[in-house]
């Protein structure tokens, strides 16, 4: 008998992502449409957490290509959370939009790609989960299709990330071509007994190949470009679900590629990954000091997150992936909350340049109070979840730099940091216009309240994991641990 | 007598202004007066816990390790390596307690009175003042540096907020980023130095660090890069050569906030950082010469921008960063001193070490007082003229009897005239300094700086007094005079001023003048605390308890062997105010026809531009940084296309249902992925070469 279990959170997801288009013939409104579907969100995490709670059985599918472990559920829970705000924060923006149960099925189908990337054991079953979540998502960056921007977008998001998968597509199967299997513990066992390999040029040609379809998902330079005008063209719930989720999702496949399946030759690329992080970060952080548009800012500010969470790949240590995953988590909540406020102002017509934003301390005092802890936050202030990822993560190079070999780490932490510094400077700019600038109206806002509610639940998020991180960075821990141990 | 008890209520000290933030901050519009009352209250209250703990442990209530610490375990981020959160109170802590709860809550009740007109506003300023002073005595409480980091970046904060507390000013609101960001630079320094300290130690607390045990156990060459990186953060928040340009800007905010803020505690927090951070100093030797030095060339500059600046509260400002510079070359003589003992086990090379440390720490105490007397008195005045230029005030002695005699006080205190404090915490700086010279003759180039500096510091204090107060009446006064006589008519009977004070209806109220009084009464006699029991270094010291007490001291430098060095800068500083007495007073020498030689006039141009330092500071920051955005922008968007310009083309002509795509050059992004593959194969090749791994392309 085939054993369900480690997928009914899956399913429940995909059940529930069916049964939305039948209720959207009984009704239009987009609130129960959102209700029935933060529902379908709860149950699967109800479920994933019934799992959480007993791991000593191995939960696995189909001959295990997906099993679910710390690591799985650490991810699944994080998507689950995105999933669960994005659809919360959508219920109003979406109600004057066609095509409403479609949304927000959709949006539950990108989730279940996502966590089937979590818990994939296989590079196919991993591909597999990151084309489910892609062509959800370019379905969901053109949903209004009148408009220009976002019509654009998704074409150029979808020719990009056709570009992308081909390439990926085509190193897995010259992976499958050198080393016979495409599970990650498999390849790591072949490489482990073969290295050094006669003919690795091959095997490092699969490896960008690889890195090229994944680096799109993470945005890593050059790979970065889409992201700006995705991110600026999609409804701006689907880009908080872009930044914090899908995103996400790239750092996974990146993770089990690199760390399992290629750490065999752990010194072939180490250096090449711990270039690239420098550059996206630093590429990331000086584009974002000029733009105008409050949602490029972001998505570059985004690119530059990528840049430190690449990081913890070339130092490879249990400590560097508890950073990695720690930034991870906080930069779910941190710059999808920002994103959030950006879609909850949009519903009261505020644009989105940054200009837009003068004097919002005064008509919204929580919006721009919510804001400034996000920027803050991102920009590694103490006590927020942001400085306390970044401590972790930037410590972790300089503690790997004490082994022989590895000293030039040293250098992708001191990036990081003067990075960070820099990235302070447009953040502060933001602040400056909500808090000191005078805009031209000065009316108090009324915000939708379920939206709200979304901002609300990031910016508990971020102040709680600034005031105890402890839990947090031991459970990260465990997941890094188990994320080395078990294959 | 065991006091245990009361260090453990320590906790208490900085959640007493927070909860005065809290409740001006929820509930300030509801009350009266915007919580002005609520915060001086609950402010006096932390300055009576902290004043009775500071007594207790500067009375030998310690224990006997030397220090009181308290704390549990905040992160745990692995075996060995956890961040704590608590508190650590030893002498030092408790002189830097004493400085900042004294001061905050004179300048929290001075505030009452100036704040009085700004209405609503005042629940805003009190809600800000009350959360800085919870966090800076936070900061001078916190057991480990990453505590301290952490109440370090919300003084900064808060120091943001204030000084752009007039944000609708322009200029204080572009003064106030200004302050923010070029601080930071400092505070990534401090980070990347706390990040190796942390690696080394595997914890950031003191009890840990400081033990002689743990320093012998680390890499020596990494130490001395982490203390190197954290002394960065104190040239930053202390602003020192070359981060310094920020605090002259700074002097947009509020005079209070000048007072508090930037003259008498949270620029000392870099001061304290070194003083903390002095027994890993130690071993850098290096490092300290680097303090010295920094801080002399500090001193000696500030001190130059200060003689022409036609702003009274500038005038402070560069007056502040130039004995900022002072305690940190006190500190960087003495440890120098201290480290090259240690090093070939000279006992009395640790001793003059030990000295220069208590130098540094006496003169912060003292600075604190006579500078935030300076600058309240010059809130005063700015108060009742309406202006910051002095040129335009004069003649304000007779209108303002006390300001003009407190702050003649405090002129004469900071010029270091006997036997007001500034003279003995400036003189043991300078013979500290004079000792130094027998190990780096450097120490000779700073000593000769220092005393010039004293000079200079006795000139433009008392041009300042001169011009302010003395001389004929200029417009402001005149002008201030008659408004404040038409006012006093009218509102005769009714005034809710409250003008009790006997000296005319001039002055400012008494709850500003009581403040200025008591400061003034500290100006004088600060510096007797060299003489309390058995003298102020034999409680604030360094490593080694004194073998020999005060008197020794006094009698060595004082009247001994070095007394001609105690001449040397007595008459520094009299000739200093004899020259400005002459220039400014008597008019015996013509000022501006000096200054408007060419020979004198591109100096003078360069004084009031800094040095250039300002716009250095922009230079970089717009044209460099931002310049180099715009560049790498412009390349996101452009060049690529020009690049592959003909595979565009090519492909644009097909295929009409992409036509959408084609204005933002989906092609170019196509090409650059597949370019981008490419590079990467070929830096990877590069780099394995380089690794010297064998490739066969």
């Amino acid at each position: 008998m085939v054993e369900f279990t480690a997928i009914v959170p899956e399913i429940i997801l995909v059940l529930f992502a069916m049964a939305l288009p039948a209720l959207g013939y009984a009704t239009k409104n987009s609130k129960i449409l959102a209700g029935f579907g933060l529902a379908g969100v709860v149950l699967s995490a109800v479920f994933t957490f019934m799992m959480a709670n007993d791991l000593s059985v191995a939960y696995e599918f189909g001959n295990g290509l997906i099993r679910v472990d710390q690591f799985a559920i650490l991810f699944m829970f994080i998507f689950l959370a995105v999933a669960g705000y994005v659809i919360l924060a959508s219920a109003v923006y979406v109600k004057d939009d066609k095509h409403q149960p479609e949304f927000f099925s959709l949006i539950m189908l990108a989730t279940v790609g996502m966590m089937i990337v979590a818990s994939s054991t296989d590079l196919f079953a991993l591909f597999l989960g990151i084309e489910l979540t892609s062509l959800a998502s370019y379905v969901l960056v053109g949903f209004r299709k009148k408009d220009v921007k976002g019509a654009e977008a998704a074409t150029k998001y979808f020719i990009i990330g056709g570009l992308s998968s081909g390439f990926s597509l085509f190193g897995i199967s010259l992976v499958y071509g050198i080393t016979h299997t495409t599970s990650f513990a498999g390849i790591n066992t072949y490489l482990s007994w073969s290295v050094p390999l006669a003919n690795p040029e091959l095997l490092w040609l699969a490896m960008i190949m690889v890195v090229v379809g994944f680096g799109f998902k993470i945005s890593m330079v050059p790979f970065h470009m889409w992201a700006p005008d995705v991110y600026e063209g999609a409804p701006t719930t689907i880009t908080a679900m872009l930044a914090a989720g899908s995103k996400k999702m790239g750092f996974v496949a990146m993770f089990k590629f690199f760390l399992i399946g290629l750490i065999a030759i752990k010194a072939d690329w180490q250096l090449l990954v711990g270039i690239m992080a420098i550059v996206t970060m630093t590429w990331g952080n000086i584009v974002a000091i000029q733009q105008t548009n409050i949602k490029r800012m972001l998505a570059y500010s985004s690119i530059a997150q990528a840049g430190y969470i690449l990081m913890a790949i070339p130092v490879a240590t249990e400590y560097a992936l508890a950073g990695g995953l720690f930034q991870i988590l906080t930069h779910a909540f941190m710059k999808g909350g920002a994103f959030l406020i950006v879609a909850t102002l949009a519903t009261v017509a505020i644009g989105e340049t940054i200009k837009d934003y003068k004097g919002l301390a005064k008509r919204s005092p929580f919006m721009a109070f919510a804001m400034m802890i996000f920027l803050l936050s991102l920009a590694g202030i103490p006590p927020l979840a942001g400085f306390w990822s970044k401590f972790v993560l930037f410590s972790a190079p300089i503690d790997a730099a004490a082994t022989a070999g590895a000293e030039w780490m040293t250098w992708l932490a001191l990036a990081a940091i003067i990075n960070s510094a820099i990235s302070l400077f447009y953040y502060v700019r933001v602040i400056k216009y909500m808090y000191v600038d005078e805009g031209e109206c000065k009316d108090k806002l009324k915000l939708p309240w379920s939206m709200v509610a979304a901002v609300a639940i990031c910016l508990v998020a971020v102040i709680g994991i600034g005031l105890w991180p402890d839990p947090f960075i031991e459970y990260l821990k465990q997941a890094a641990h188990s994320f080395f141990v078990l294959y | 007598m065991d006091y245990t008890g009361l260090f453990e209520l320590a906790w208490i000290i900085p959640i007493l202004p927070i909860i005065s933030f809290l409740i001006v901050g929820f509930l300030g519009q509801k009350i009266k007066g915007r919580g002005g009352i609520i915060a001086v209250g609950l402010v006096a209250a932390a300055m009576v816990l902290s004043l009775t703990i500071a007594y207790a442990a500067l009375t030998g209530g310690l224990p006997e390790q030397g220090y009181f610490e308290q704390s549990f375990n905040w992160v745990v981020l692995g075996s060995d390596f956890t961040i704590q959160m608590g508190i650590y109170i030893d002498a030092v802590t408790a002189l830097m307690l004493i400085v900042v709860s004294f001061v905050a809550t004179l300048v929290v009740i001075y505030s009452l009175g100036y704040m009085h007109d700004e209405g609503d506003r005042r629940r805003r300023y009190f809600t800000e003042i009350s959360l800085f002073v919870g966090v800076m005595l936070g900061l001078v409480l916190a057991n480990n540096f990453l505590e301290l980091f952490i109440f370090w970046e919300l003084v900064g904060l808060c120091s943001y907020l204030l000084i752009g507390f007039w944000f609708e000013k322009p200029s204080a609101a572009s003064a106030a980023k200004k302050a923010f960001l070029v601080t930071r630079v400092g505070d990534v320094m401090f980070l990347i130095g706390l990040v190796i300290i942390f690696n080394l130690f595997h914890s950031t607390s003191y009890s840990t660090i400081f033990s002689p045990e743990e320093i012998a156990g680390v890499d020596q060459t990494w130490l001395m890069w982490g203390v190197f990186f954290m002394f960065g953060g104190a040239i930053g928040k202390s602003a020192q050569f070359p981060l310094h340009d920020w605090l002259p800007d700074a002097m947009e905010g509020p005079t209070t906030v000048s007072a508090l803020i930037h003259a008498a505690t949270m620029v000392k927090a870099g001061v304290y950082l070194v003083a903390r951070m002095f027994p890993l100093l130690v071993h850098a030797e290096n490092v300290m010469l680097l303090i010295a030095v920094i801080g002399g060339v500090t001193a000696f500059m500030a001190a130059t921008m200060a003689l022409n600046s036609p702003n009274i509260k500038r005038v402070l400002a560069y007056s502040t960063i130039s004995q900022l510079g002072y305690m940190f070359l006190a500190l960087g003589a003495g440890g120098y001193m201290f480290a090259l003992g240690l090093e070939e086990g000279n006992e009395e090379l640790m001793v003059a070490g030990s000295l220069g440390f208590a130098a540094g720490m006496f003169h912060l105490m003292n600075h604190a007082f006579f500078k935030a007397l300076l600058f309240l008195s010059a809130g005063s005045v700015i108060h009742y003229v309406h202006t910051e230029e002095m040129a335009k005030m004069g003649g304000l002695r007779k209108h303002m009897k006390v300001t003009s005699l407190v702050m003649l006080i405090g002129s004469l205190s900071i010029a270091g005239i006997v036997p007001l404090s500034g003279f003995w915490s400036k003189d043991l700086i300078l013979e500290t300094v004079w000792e130094g010279r027998l190990d780096s003759i450097i120490f000779l180039g700073l000593y000769v700086l220092a005393v010039l500096t004293a000079f200079m510091t006795a000139f433009y204090m008392f041009r300042m007094w001169f011009l302010t107060f003395a001389g004929e009446e200029g417009e402001a006064t005149k002008h201030a005079a008659a408004h404040h006589d038409e006012h006093h008519v009218d509102s005769h009977g009714s005034d809710e001023h409250d003008h009790k004070e006997s000296h005319g209806h001039h002055e400012a109220p008494w709850v500003m003048l009581a403040p200025l009084i008591v400061l003034a009464i500290l100006a004088i006699g600060s510096g007797f605390a060299l003489f309390i029991g058995s003298g102020f270094t034999s409680v604030i010291y360094f490593e080694i308890p004194y073998t020999h007490d005060a008197g020794y001291w006094l009698e060595k430098f004082f009247w001994g062997e070095s007394s001609f060095l105690t001449y040397i800068s007595l008459a520094a500083a009299v000739l200093g105010i004899a020259l400005a007495y002459f220039t400014f007073y008597k008019k015996r020498v013509d000022a501006p026809a000096i200054a408007s030689k060419p020979a004198v006039k591109p100096l003078y141009n360069m004084l009031l531009k800094r040095y250039g330092f300002t716009k250095g500071y922009d230079y970089v920051g717009e044209k460099i940084v931002y310049g180099f955005s715009l560049a790498l922008d412009w390349f996101d968007r452009k060049i690529i296309d020009g690049l592959v310009n003909g595979f565009s083309k090519l492909i644009q002509r097909s295929g009409a249902g992409l036509r959408r795509a084609q204005t933002g050059f989906v092609q170019t992004y196509a090409g650059v992925v597949a370019g981008g593959a490419v590079a990467m194969m070929l830096l990877l090749f590069f780099l394995l070469k380089l690794l010297g791994i064998e490739v066969h392309p």
